[in-house]
């Protein structure tokens, strides 16, 4: 199908694509009128909700602000956005004949549930973005037919828990991101379904404990975030399910033990943040698969905001740092909380490397 | 003034999922950020970007970044680049204070 000449300006660009749902105000309103009513009100006039656009492959739809969901949707539209409006929710039938559909936006609106078919219409679906609204759970079913989903973004809505049965269908999944919700625990198989799984971010919730299976399910999850929760232990069972994982953020939790073989077997880990927890010590033998001199960590390692007693029961530790310093981020917030001689003092500095 | 080496972890944090900085690094999900600073949006050789974002025609600097990644749906509307924003003002200064350093020589 050939695509459209280009168009020059933003009026042609609106003549030459006025699409069905644009407010019937705006046709009949003579535009001055509309304009000197909407100065008067202190209010700039918005722009026309939803433009669409020739784009490679298809029609781009784009709504920002609508008073309600686009229909009816070009056949041919690989790309929908429909954001920042007031919206609770959407009709069953709304991607209805949209097939060719790659991705959907839907960041910003008020979305309280989603109907259980809502993506039956659109197979090749592969980006879903429902960051920022106010969903509390997900319908059974919802991705039976979502095989071709690479990226779900889940973030800033109001999941309380979560069952691994919502997740049913999602093979192709590469990155999953729940972060910022209220999770306060998650249910064992959580992933087992998520074999593609790349990335998990699960930062920004209220999580205390994690099921010591969470990681089995992914052949090969190459980052995991936990920063922002509640975290106080960290067993050794966890990361043993993914050997390959490559970035692990825990920092911002309350963590006061790590087990001495959370990171064993670790051999490909560029990045570790443990910044701003409750460590005083850590067992010896934590570092042996991190770092130099096994492996340099690519992408380095944040160890600052914690409490540590650097007593010889630290001395693992500092040894470690004088080998990987050069890794090491916030060296200046690295401290010594005791013993008393030594609080204060850069853990860098006490490791006699100056 | 940011903290660039703060911002360099932001950068791992956050963005380097999608973006790489390096002079000649590869698109990903997002284009390669070399050479932002001073230049128009949605113009990294290249790369594939939505109108909204070639359309943008703002010039990329510090204040521009500020603004934009505080919440990047809001100043690009329709842009397909999947990330909430940093609402802490410190961060996206260290991150732009990286950026500055990183992506030009």
């Amino acid at each position: 199908m050939p695509l459209p000449q280009a168009i020059e300006t933003q009026d042609d660009q609106r003549r030459a694509t006025m699409s069905p749902w644009s407010g019937q105000q705006m046709q009949r309103t003579p535009f001055l009128l509309l304009l000197l009513v909407a100065l008067a009100q202190g209010v700039t006039p918005s722009p026309k909700a939803c433009v669409t656009l020739p784009s490679p492959g298809g029609s781009t739809v784009s709504c920002f602000s609508p008073a309600r969901f686009p229909a009816p949707l070009p056949a041919d539209t690989v790309h929908l956005a429909v954001e920042f409006s007031t919206l609770t929710q959407l009709p069953a039938s709304a991607l209805r004949g949209a097939t060719g559909l790659r991705e959907l936006h839907l960041a910003s609106n008020r979305l309280r549930e989603l109907p259980a078919t809502l993506l039956l219409p659109v197979p090749r679906l592969e980006v879903l973005d429902l960051t920022h609204n106010s969903l509390t759970q997900l319908p059974p079913g919802l991705f039976r037919a979502s095989a071709a989903l690479r990226v779900l973004v889940l973030k800033a809505n109001r999941l309380e828990a979560l069952q691994a049965s919502w997740l049913l269908g999602l093979k192709g999944l590469e990155h999953l991101d729940l972060s910022s919700n209220s999770l306060q625990t998650l249910p064992p198989g959580l992933l087992a379904s998520l074999g593609a799984l790349r990335t998990l971010d699960l930062g920004d919730n209220q999580l205390e404990t994690l099921p010591p299976d969470l990681l089995r399910g992914p052949r090969r999850l190459e980052r995991l975030h936990l920063e922002e929760n509640r975290l106080q232990v960290l067993g050794e069972r966890l990361l043993a399910q993914q050997p390959a994982l490559r970035y692990l953020f825990l920092g911002d939790n309350r963590l006061t033990t790590v087990a001495a073989g959370a990171f064993h077997n670790l051999k490909e880990l560029d990045m570790l943040d443990l910044s701003n927890n409750l460590l005083s010590s850590v067992p010896r033998g934590l570092w042996e698969s991190l770092g130099m001199p096994s492996r340099d960590m690519g992408d380095g390692f944040d160890i600052s905001g914690n409490p540590w007693v650097c007593d010889q029961n630290l001395d693992d530790l500092l040894r470690w740092l004088v080998a990987n310093k050069h890794r090491m981020f916030s060296q200046n917030d690295t401290r010594c909380a005791g013993p008393d001689a030594l609080r204060g003092r850069m853990l860098l500095e006490v490791s006699g490397s100056p | 003034m940011g903290d660039a080496e703060a911002g360099k972890k932001i950068f791992t944090q956050k963005c380097a999922q999608c973006h790489t900085v390096e002079k000649g690094g590869k698109h990903k999900t997002g284009p390669n950020l070399w050479g932002l600073f001073g230049r128009k949006t949605g113009q990294a050789p290249g790369f594939l970007y939505t109108d909204a974002n070639k359309n943008k025609g703002v010039v990329w600097g510090e204040d521009t970044l500020m603004e934009y990644l505080e919440n990047p749906k809001k100043y690009i509307p329709g842009t397909k680049m999947v990330f909430a924003g940093l609402k802490k003002k410190s961060e996206r200064k260290d991150l732009i204070q990286y950026l500055k350093q990183a992506t030009s020589s």
